[in-house]
């Protein structure tokens, strides 16, 4: 340092300045922009290898299983009795098939009509009362509802019954109704409210009844979000654990009836990983019905991606 | 800097020498230093959990992980090298029902197990032999009023295959009978705790349990007549009971030997092993 300062050198060099630390904001700017996009590329690459891990590790260890048992046998078999080498699987898959069957039974007519309720006819005090109370329930853990469903829905169930233990895939259906319920009702209640006004205003234009609105117009418009909302409401069906293990009865056979005391595919893992050995056939068995559930839920958000963009072409 | 530097080293060696007293006033008992993994049995998890608290107040080199999950999980994980003890509430270094022998592996006493057949507050059966429970889980006797009770359906509340307790209760109450599954008044649970919720909510059901877990919602029954007690299991005369054990790869060495040691010793077995409820081994005959 130690150069003369004149004013003229002195003002250049003020406005040189400006321009270096715009120069320098700029690529300040540039900096943290190319830093956050590394991170987020980052963020979203390491999420995809998490994924890609469990279903690698858990489709290898799964297909160990053919060496030992084969296909026919794990799909069709209905003799699950691993002490004794049979690993028949069909009676959870029919039992998962038929729980989630059963429980969007009781579970659709029951949110799409809630939906209706909030979306259509119900007062703004009420929608701003229920909305948030919905999604309180889907905040709730899932052995919370499993263990009002073991202290008291089966002693209900008992009671209507005259069933010695109420455990079954009916007690288990109802459980999870339950549990679906708040994200079908949301999910198609926003459907509905995207349905353009201009679609009721002409159907009452030509005397349509309110009830002729909503299940004529409304509900078709609304159709394929609403169908995307039971699906989603499906995949948790299928994929609940704890709630289902506490009130299914936790054993290996085919629900002939709603009180029989059986076992889906999520509760006869849950129920038998930590009593197996690691190099065993019944472990990797187990992985089997992990990555078959793996399968089903990858189908059913497939399914509901297709649905998404149809919607979207139609609109 | 000359000064700065010989601040550095005054401060050092202050910190060093501290750290030397400290360790040597801790270390006082031992050098003894090393990790500890254990794994297995949650039965077992309490005990282990409170020697390894005492044990590392002795021996603050050592280091001791222990986790639970499952009892056979135990002698697998020392078998695949992952843990030095697994815990396990069988004998697995012999055959059980439904688990092969683990070769090679050691099993070491460590304690007591007792265990209760329960049943619901509302059945009015106090005692039942032998047979009569095996014709209960088999399921050949389905009503009560055949045992002596009420005319109602029993409901037969069981652990999961390959539960420890399960393991034990078939070997010793039902002298290595069966435990068929039923298409009716069947149940299956996956903790100690689920079943005892599920005896309690129950009516006319009947399981088995720890006995440390037995409390004031179940009724505990009597077994051939004696009643389910520590003194009974103790004196002889109550038979459904049954070693915990630490598996070990070969005798145990090292830290993992005097953690075992520690375990088995007297002051541990009588003090806090007593206070979790379960019964020294050195009491039995």
């Amino acid at each position: 340092m130690g150069a003369p300062v004149h004013n003229l050198e002195s003002r250049l060099k003020q406005s040189s300045v400006k321009v270096s630390a715009n120069a320098k904001r700029h690529g300040r700017h540039l900096l943290s922009n190319s830093i956050f996009r590394y991170y987020f590329l980052f963020s979203i690459l390491a999420l995809c290898f998490v994924l890609g891990m469990v279903i690698l590790f858990i489709g290898k260890t799964a297909m160990l299983m053919f060496g030992q048992v084969s296909l026919a046998d794990f799909f069709f078999s209905f003799n699950w009795s691993p002490e004794e080498d049979a690993f028949g699987a069909a009676a959870f898959i029919v039992n998962t098939l038929s729980l989630t069957a059963l429980t969007m039974v009781i579970a659709v007519p029951v949110s799409v009509g809630m939906a209706v309720l909030i979306a259509e006819i119900a007062p703004n005090w009420l929608k701003t009362f229920i909305r948030p109370v919905l999604d309180l329930l889907v905040g709730i853990p899932s052995i919370v509802y499993g263990y009002l469903g073991l202290t008291v829905l089966l002693p209900f169930l008992r009671d209507v019954s005259g069933q010695g233990l109420g455990d079954g895939i009916l007690a288990a259906a109802l459980v999870l109704s339950l549990m679906v319920l708040p994200t079908i009702c949301r999910i198609s209640d926003d459907a509905i409210v995207a349905v353009p006004r201009k679609y009721r205003d002409a159907a009452y234009a030509l005397g349509s009844t309110r009830l002729q609105v909503i299940m004529r117009v409304v509900l078709p418009a609304a159709g394929r979000g609403i169908i995307s909302a039971v699906i989603l409401g499906m995949t948790r069906a299928v994929g609940e654990t704890m709630a289902v293990v506490m009130v299914i009865g936790n054993t290996a056979q085919l629900a002939k009836t709603l009180f029989t005391p059986s076992s889906v595919l999520t509760s006869n893992i849950v129920m038998q990983i930590s009593n197996v050995e690691f190099d065993s056939t019944w472990n990797y068995a187990l992985h089997m019905m992990a990555f078959l559930l793996l399968v089903i839920s990858f189908v059913l958000i497939l399914i509901i991606r297709i649905l998404g963009r149809k919607r979207r072409d139609a609109a | 800097m000359k000064v700065f530097k010989k601040f550095t080293v005054t401060a050092l060696t202050a910190v060093l020498a501290v750290t030397t007293a400290f360790a040597g006033i801790a270390s006082a008992a031992s050098n003894l230093s090393g990790k500890i993994t254990v794994n297995g049995s949650t039965a077992l998890l309490p005990l282990t959990l409170q020697a390894a608290k005492e044990f590392q107040k002795l021996h603050p080199k050592v280091k001791i992980a222990a986790s639970g999950k499952g009892s056979v999980t135990g002698p697998q994980a020392v078998k695949k090298g992952i843990a030095d003890i697994g815990a396990c509430d069988w004998d697995a270094s012999i055959d059980v029902p439904g688990f092969k022998a683990f070769d090679g592996q050691v099993a070491n006493k460590v304690a007591v197990i007792p265990f209760a057949t329960i049943v619901n507050k509302n059945v009015g059966v106090d005692n039942l032999t032998t047979d009569q429970l095996k014709g209960i889980f088999s399921g050949k006797i389905t009503n009560w009023k055949e045992v002596g009770g009420s005319d109602a359906d029993i409901v037969v509340i069981t652990r999961a295959f390959g539960s420890g307790t399960r393991v034990n209760y078939q070997a010793k109450a039902l002298a290595g009978g069966d435990i068929v599954k039923k298409e009716k008044n069947y149940k299956e649970t996956g903790s100690s705790g689920d079943m005892k919720t599920a005896v309690a909510t129950t009516p006319n059901a009947i399981g088995y349990i720890d006995l440390v877990y037995v409390s004031g919602d179940v009724k505990a029954v009597k077994f051939n007549g004696v009643e389910a007690t520590t003194d009974n299991v103790i004196n002889g005369s109550y038979k459904i009971w049954a070693y915990g054990y630490f598996m070990t790869k070969g005798q145990p060495t090292g830290a993992t030997k005097e953690f075992i040691d520690y375990v088995q010793s007297k002051k541990f077995q009588q003090g806090s092993l007593k206070k979790l409820k379960f019964i020294p081994i050195a009491s039995m005959k």
